[in-house]
């Protein structure tokens, strides 16, 4: 028990760090663009927390740690999507700037 | 020799495999991330960018190496594993994100070098249009002042026309009066003055103090119209012989000439001919008919300078 206990706390400050990350995650619309890893990301971090509940420290390390990976992947997921959705646009900028340009160049 | 040995190797592989199969040194997922992990490797991108996240998976992985190393639970590695597994696409991800944005960075200053291009050339073509319109604008001033200055030109030509005309008319009526005086006849050859006999001393080529003032006054009228010329032709009767009338004739035409170049007339603006007993004007029966035919006519050419020939 003793063993137990001493991982209490590591156990819940993983469970409250990966459900800041599962949070960030949603704000930067991880549920959008990556919805499978937001899905095992929530999924997870609930069993966490009912790791924690029935003082299964380790087992809530565990799932949390996943949670944090999944909610961080699907989170830079969603970033990579918009910037690639940015920069497509911005290519698409230029190449309709130097069409008109080359139109009104030509006239 | 060294195949065998491989060979050997690889049996008491299989067998140490076949023998701990509860306790793998390995799993399907942590193959499957290995194949990832050597692929993000290969990412230059993740080599630029993602450094950080690469060094997490790469320590993630070792974890899980280290665990299937030791044999430890298909449970245990896998855990591992997968968390090495998401933590090379979070690398991947991170990655492609800063890519992008790298990207969008030099896009960006792309899109706005072509923006200014664009107003360049939108600069450069206004100008471009004010300079044609300003160029247009001075072609029609420019040909606004060039009808005014014609217009004016053709009306000082038209008022000179009408001065001209009117000095013309002036002249042709001073012409006429001066005609009068000199008995000028109209015929079809034009203007035609005779000279009588009377006017010379008799069988004289030389003209008498009356016939002086008649070429004085053709003289006159010559000076003040420049353009006309004079043929100045001879006449006599049949009295004597042809030869000697012939002579009289050309003698009495050359005193008229020299009368008048006397005058100050150009020598250029008188010919003179002789026709002896030809063209008689009167029958030479009686001295009142050949002295009519002893004679000098002067015909006066028109404005051009043209006189028609005798037929």
């Amino acid at each position: 028990m003793t063993a137990c206990n001493s991982m209490k706390a590591p156990a819940t400050a993983d469970v409250a760090v990966s459900q800041a990350a599962v949070e960030n995650a949603s704000q930067a619309d991880g549920t959008e663009f990556a919805p499978a890893d937001m899905q095992a990301a929530r999924e997870k971090l609930a069993l966490a927390k009912k790791a924690l509940a029935a003082k299964d420290y380790k087992a809530a390390t565990d799932y949390a740690n996943q949670a944090q990976a999944d909610a961080k992947l699907a989170q830079a997921k969603a970033g990579s999507a918009k910037a690639q959705s940015v920069s497509a646009t911005l290519q698409e900028d230029i190449r309709v700037l130097r069409t008109e340009l080359d139109r009104a160049g030509a006239q | 020799m060294k195949n065998i040995r491989t060979n050997l190797v690889l049996a008491s592989v299989v067998l140490l495999i076949s023998a701990c199969a509860s306790n793998p040194k390995s799993t399907s997922l942590l193959d499957q991330v290995r194949i990832d992990y050597v692929q993000a490797q290969g990412n230059p991108k993740i080599a630029t960018y993602a450094a950080l996240e690469m060094q997490s998976a790469t320590e993630a992985l070792a974890k899980a190496n280290a665990a299937a190393k030791e044999r430890e639970s298909l449970e245990t590695v896998d855990k591992l594993a997968y968390l090495a597994k998401q933590k090379i696409a979070l690398a991947t991800e991170v990655a492609s994100k800063k890519s992008s944005e790298s990207d969008i960075a030099s896009s960006a200053a792309i899109r706005d070098q072509v923006r200014l291009d664009q107003r360049t050339q939108q600069a450069d073509q206004a100008r471009v249009k004010a300079e044609e319109a300003e160029r247009s604008a001075q072609a029609a001033r420019d040909a606004a002042a060039t009808a005014t200055q014609q217009k004016n030109l053709a009306q000082a030509n038209e008022a000179q026309a009408q001065r001209q005309a009117a000095e013309a008319s002036a002249k042709n009526l001073q012409l006429e009066a001066q005609l009068a005086e000199l008995a000028a006849k109209k015929t079809e050859r034009g203007l035609v003055i005779t000279l009588g006999d009377v006017l010379f001393g008799t069988d004289l080529a030389r003209l008498n103090a009356d016939g002086t003032r008649m070429a004085q006054r053709l003289a006159t009228v010559l000076q003040q119209n420049p353009q006309r010329v004079v043929l100045v032709e001879g006449f006599a009767d049949s009295t004597g012989k042809t030869q000697h009338n012939q002579e009289l004739s050309e003698r009495r035409a050359m005193a008229v000439r020299d009368a008048l170049l006397d005058m100050g007339v150009a020598r250029e603006r008188i010919s003179q001919r002789g026709y002896g007993e030809s063209y008689p004007v009167a029958a030479n029966d009686t001295a009142a008919n050949r002295q009519l035919n002893r004679r000098v006519e002067i015909v006066l050419s028109d404005d051009r300078g043209v006189i028609t020939p005798r037929k």
